[in-house]
């Protein structure tokens, strides 16, 4: 089936506005191995939480309904498949019902409505597989810039940053509307606590 | 605002948050375009905007603000059916039939991506319009009806 | 059924009376035939020959009065028409007609009848003319039980045959030719010398004359449409947008209304409109009966303004949480009421007493119908009279409750009936036309549409009835010997009939349909009803008593046939005592090969029930995969008598299993905090298409009585699955929805 170009050219298109969350990176070294590994369960906490991880999930390409509005953890319905595109393209776009909103258009979903944000609605990239993951998988994920597209721990919270400056996916985990529980902290302190784990060596827990 | 629904020009003022959905029918008069659920989990608001079957519950009219968009009406009438509407007839798939706008329409952005589709392609694609008369069987059999068609055209 | 019966009048008119409430009448208003509701405003050069055909010089129109959800009632009596009429598709137009005491539903009679006969002396067929006598006395036009083609099928063709005589009558007189001499085809009446009429070109001439009577219908050997493919009247339409459902009716200055009421069916305490009174394109905030509606120039406008009003709601009187409900149906097995005891062969009460006895506990939930079309209404509230557009199954039902509103007299509220996307008996309410009506009120010479959300639909959604099994079996030397089976359930008709202000006491049919008229003999046999009182209200939900108690029976059959170390299908029809349930079910296995060993991974089950008068068997295969259970092929063998569409019965029936497989599989209502947790398909969404297996279906025509399609495929589903799952798991499955404790894909 060929892959619809349309969705991808939709990725990133409008107007850069809202949230501008600061990427202070520490000195390397400057935060101790202690406070590594308790900034990095804070990480941990957050991206284990369903409004990341049911996105953040593996090569079966489907994804989650979970979290304390679903009940029982379920597969996304309809039989929706996001294919190895990770957008749908092989079968139905995510963005056909997860429609891409202006920046400016952003509003509160419905309970039970597709969230949208400002960016084309996909999967995270395979390779960022945490549903399902213990916090040492995704330490060690996280820590091998093999499995994270090259980024290392600065380019990691400058991403994070970068999504949420354009209305996408990290700024709509910690705003989800419609009754759906936001993921813990907030985005400054989880790219905080990205930071003070970089800085700390990308320490995991033995 | 001005839309582009059908190949015309219509000139909408609604605010930017209305679905396109309810731009269409009450706005514009199209009432072939239904409202099943108005949270994407029926298809029977299914339309086509710049060639992708998008559920138009879900798009808010700013996004739809200078598109092509495509309803059931604009696929084909009884006079110049579009192959999809044949084979449904052919077929005779509708029972009340409130869902079948949403699914011809789906079908036919399926078959306009993958003209010769496996069941598991059919499967995938076509489970997130809902039928509660059960026509599914039908609209399997009326899928690949068109398929043929459109291929020997 | 070996009993003896003494037929009194006393017991005649008791069972009559039980339906009515208390109506007496008199022999000659039995007889007369209800006014033909066409002749009223008939201009010259028209003519109406009864209340089904009408005709002028450009058009020829065939009222079809029965409802369409979907099932193809249009086109099946238009069918009927058009087969004596000598008339094409194409040379005429249909209509739903106005509500008539003259489009009474007598067929609807049988099921009443039926339940009559089983706990009264009186014997089916005296029960089912008295019902049906009380019917067309109050001119009870309905659509429901699947009953419009049996209630069409006769009159139809009688009116059709009219007609057609009544043309040749005409032609007669305005040529001098015999009538002997003439015939009809194609819309016209042919002279010898060939030379052809159009009926319409006669529509002055038979104006003036009378009706002709009594002409015998034609014989089944010379049908033209009934029994052969067609193409149905509506598909063209259905397949390109262009078919016109209450939601799509427009009117010159119509506003949009959505509604909120009480989500507990309780009374509204107090509510803040502040938010919603100043957005966009609010017209007016009007109280309505238990709660609050918007009314704006755009339906989505409404809607999102009733989102920004605060509500406070009183209780519900039923409890508020779901466990409570279930206990009350439990209560209900010892304190009663009894409703009553539908059979009871031998005394297995006796025979249960000692010995091993199977015993099991089954319980099936409250379900939504939820049609993919919400509720709607569009009303005008004139001077001297009020219209209604609306698809329904209770036109004139709606005329009272209507003019119980607006202080019109019923015959001045014009209800404009228009089709349905869908129904499953949801559109045999009032409510949401009652509170149209209430909101169209406030806005005089305006017409107002009320489109529920889907969200207010669920709310709103009278579910099918909570109900719980209890059964006990005996099984000897391999075969089924005892079965007992209690029935608790909250009474589905008093319920219904309640709202559309019948009083309905005694027993109550559906109860336990599905269960007491099992085309099963058994040694000892019994079926009982409880009453459980002071549950949600419930309505009709597609096959109604029988969608429960197939499941109780077949399941719990199922069981003691297990436990005899019988054949599910062979020791079936050695219970069988009816020869057209036994034609099914041997057709049934000897399509699905029943008998072979199962491929590894999967598992064949069987159900056979009957209602409506017709049964139905279903074989279900499964097959166990990585990700869930997989229905993998059905096969379906029903006997409605005459099968009319052949095209459309096919679909009808495949549908019907989708229904009952679906909803068996994922969809209930439950209570919490008084109000349906339940809110959008989400949660309630019976079967998707990637999970719709392969159905095979065959229809016999073996039974002497012509009966509908609509409802009887769906109680076989839910048990033939389950019994499939117990051959592929070894877990039986006792309450519905399975998804409690099977996965599926």
């Amino acid at each position: 089936m060929k892959p619809f170009a349309i969705v991808a050219a939709l990725a990133l298109a409008g107007p850069a506005l809202a949230e501008q969350a600061v990427v202070a990176p520490p000195e390397a070294g400057s935060v101790s191995r202690a406070d590594g590994l308790a900034a990095w369960d804070r990480v941990y906490e957050v991206v284990s939480h369903p409004r990341c991880a049911n996105c953040h999930v593996g090569p079966d390409n489907i994804p989650m309904w979970s979290g304390p509005s679903y009940g029982t953890a379920r597969k996304h319905g309809m039989n929706i498949n996001a294919g190895e595109s990770r957008m749908g393209a092989e079968y139905v776009p995510c963005a056909a019902c997860h429609v891409q909103r202006a920046q400016e258009d952003l509003a509160d979903n419905g309970p039970n409505e597709p969230p949208q944000v400002a960016l084309a609605w996909q999967l995270a990239p395979v390779e960022f597989q945490w549903f399902g993951k213990t916090s040492a998988e995704i330490c060690a994920q996280m820590a091998d810039p093999e499995r994270t597209g090259g980024r290392d721990w600065v380019a990691l919270a400058e991403h994070l940053a970068e999504d949420a400056h354009h209305g996408g996916f990290v700024a709509w985990g910690w705003n989800p509307g419609g009754g759906r529980e936001p993921a813990p902290y907030d985005l400054q302190r989880h790219i905080d606590d990205v930071l003070a784990w970089g800085a700390a060596g990308t320490p995991c827990a033995d | 605002m001005r839309l582009i629904v059908n190949g015309q020009e219509a000139e909408v003022d609604v605010e930017g948050d209305m679905p396109l959905l309810w731009v269409l029918r009450d706005e514009l008069g199209l009432t072939g375009t239904k409202y099943g659920c108005g949270i994407a989990q029926c298809g029977a608001c299914t339309v086509h905007m710049d060639g992708l079957a998008v559920r138009s519950c879900q798009v808010p009219a700013s996004a739809a603000e200078g598109a092509e968009v495509t309803t059931i009406e604009g696929l084909g009438t009884p006079e110049a059916l579009h192959a999809v509407q044949k084979a449904w007839i052919d077929e005779q798939v509708a029972q009340c039939g409130y869902c079948q706008a949403g699914q011809i329409m789906q079908a036919a952005w399926l078959l306009d991506m993958s003209p010769d589709p496996t069941e598991a392609e059919i499967d995938r694609v076509m489970s997130g319009n809902l039928c509660r008369c059960g026509t599914y069987p039908r609209i399997r059999a009326a899928i690949r009806a068109a398929s043929a068609a459109m291929k020997e055209a | 059924m070996g009993r003896a019966r003494t037929i009194t009048r006393r017991s005649l008119l008791v069972g009559a009376t039980a339906i009515a409430g208390g109506v007496a009448f008199g022999a000659y208003v039995v007889r007369r035939p209800p006014a033909n509701p066409l002749a009223a405003g008939l201009g010259p050069g028209a003519a109406t020959f009864n209340p089904w055909v009408r005709i002028d010089g450009e058009t020829i129109t065939l009222i079809t009065p029965h409802a369409d959800i979907g099932q193809g009632a249009t086109h099946m009596q238009a069918l009927l028409i058009a087969e004596e009429m000598d008339l094409e598709p194409g040379q005429f137009v249909t209509g739903f007609g106005p509500p008539a005491a003259a489009y009474y539903n007598t067929a609807m009679a049988d099921e009443v009848g039926a339940g009559i006969s089983a706990t009264t002396p009186v014997p089916p067929a005296y029960a089912s003319a008295a019902a049906g006598t009380i019917m067309k006395v109050l001119g009870f036009q309905g659509t429901g039980g699947s009953s419009s083609t049996p209630d069409s099928f006769v009159k139809l063709r009688e009116a059709g045959a009219m007609a057609r005589e009544t043309l040749k009558a005409a032609a007669a007189v305005e040529t001098g030719v015999p009538v002997a001499d003439l015939r009809t085809e194609a819309g016209q009446v042919i002279l010898p010398d060939g030379t052809a009429i159009p009926y319409t070109g006669l529509a002055a001439r038979a104006g003036q004359i009378a009706p002709v009577e009594g002409t015998p219908l034609r014989d089944p050997a010379l049908w033209r449409y009934i029994g052969k493919p067609t193409q149905r009247l509506d598909i063209v339409a259905k397949s390109t947008g262009t078919q016109l459902y209450g939601i799509d009716f427009t009117a010159e200055g119509m506003l949009h209304a959505a509604v909120r009421t009480s989500p507990r069916r309780g009374r509204l305490i107090s509510y803040d409109a502040s938010a919603a009174e100043g957005m966009r394109g609010v017209v007016a905030i009007v109280e309505v009966t238990d709660g609050v509606a918007v009314i704006a120039d755009n339906t989505w406008r409404a809607f999102r303004a009733l989102d920004a009003i605060r509500f406070d709601w009183g209780p519900a009187d039923y409890p508020a949480e779901q466990s409570e409900h279930w206990d009350i149906v439990a209560r209900a097995f010892s304190d009663g009421p009894l409703n009553a005891v539908w059979r009871n062969d031998g005394a297995s009460e006796e025979r249960l007493a000692s010995g091993e006895v199977v015993e099991a506990e089954f319980r099936a939930p409250y379900v939504a119908h939820q049609p993919l079309e919400p509720l709607t209404a569009v009303v005008r509230v004139n001077e001297d009279s009020t219209d209604v557009w609306t698809a329904t199954q209770i036109p004139r039902f709606l005329q009272s409750v209507v003019g119980g509103v607006t202080g019109h007299a019923s015959d001045d509220v014009r209800v404009h009936n228009l089709y349905a996307g869908g129904s499953f008996g949801h559109r045999l309410e009032a409510a949401q036309v009652r509170i149209a009506a209430e909101i169209a009120n406030r806005r005089r010479g305006v017409p107002v549409q009320l489109t529920y959300s889907r969200e207010e639909d669920f709310a709103q959604d009278f579910p099918r009835h909570i109900a719980m099994a209890r059964a006990r079996g005996k099984v000897a030397d391999g075969r089924v010997t005892a079965l007992d089976i209690s029935v608790a359930a909250a009474p589905i008709m008093s319920s219904q009939a309640g709202r559309l202000g019948y009083a309905v006491n005694g027993p109550d049919a559906q109860m336990a349909a599905g269960i007491w008229n099992a085309p099963y003999a058994l040694p000892d046999f019994r079926v009982r009803a409880f009453e459980a009182r002071g549950l949600a209200p419930v309505s009709s939900w597609r096959s109604v008593g029988a969608s429960c108690g197939g499941f109780f029976l077949e399941t719990f059959l199922d069981e003691l046939i297990h436990a005899a170390g019988a054949d599910p299908v062979a020791e079936r029809l050695r219970l069988i005592d009816d020869p057209v349930a036994r034609r099914v079910l041997e057709t049934a296995a000897d399509m699905a090969g029943w008998g072979r060993a199962p491929a590894p991974g999967r598992g064949f089950g069987v159900a056979l029930v009957e209602s409506f008068g017709v049964p139905v068997a279903e074989i279900v295969e499964v097959a166990a995969t990585g990700s869930g259970i997989r229905i993998e092929n059905v096969w379906v063998v029903a006997d409605p008598g005459t099968v009319i569409d052949p095209v459309n019965i096919e679909n009808h029936v495949q549908g019907a299993v989708v229904w009952g497989l679906g909803h068996a599989m994922n969809s209930e209502i439950t209570y919490s905090d008084g109000m349906a947790q339940q809110t959008n398909y989400h949660d309630a969404e019976g079967m998707r298409l990637h999970q719709c297996p392969e159905i095979h279906v065959r229809v016999l025509e073996d039974n002497p009585v012509l009966r509908g399609i609509g409802e009887p495929p769906v109680p076989p589903a839910a048990p033939a699955l389950a019994n499939a799952i117990f051959a592929l798991t070894g877990t039986r499955l006792r309450e519905m929805p399975f998804s409690r404790h099977v996965q599926f894909v």
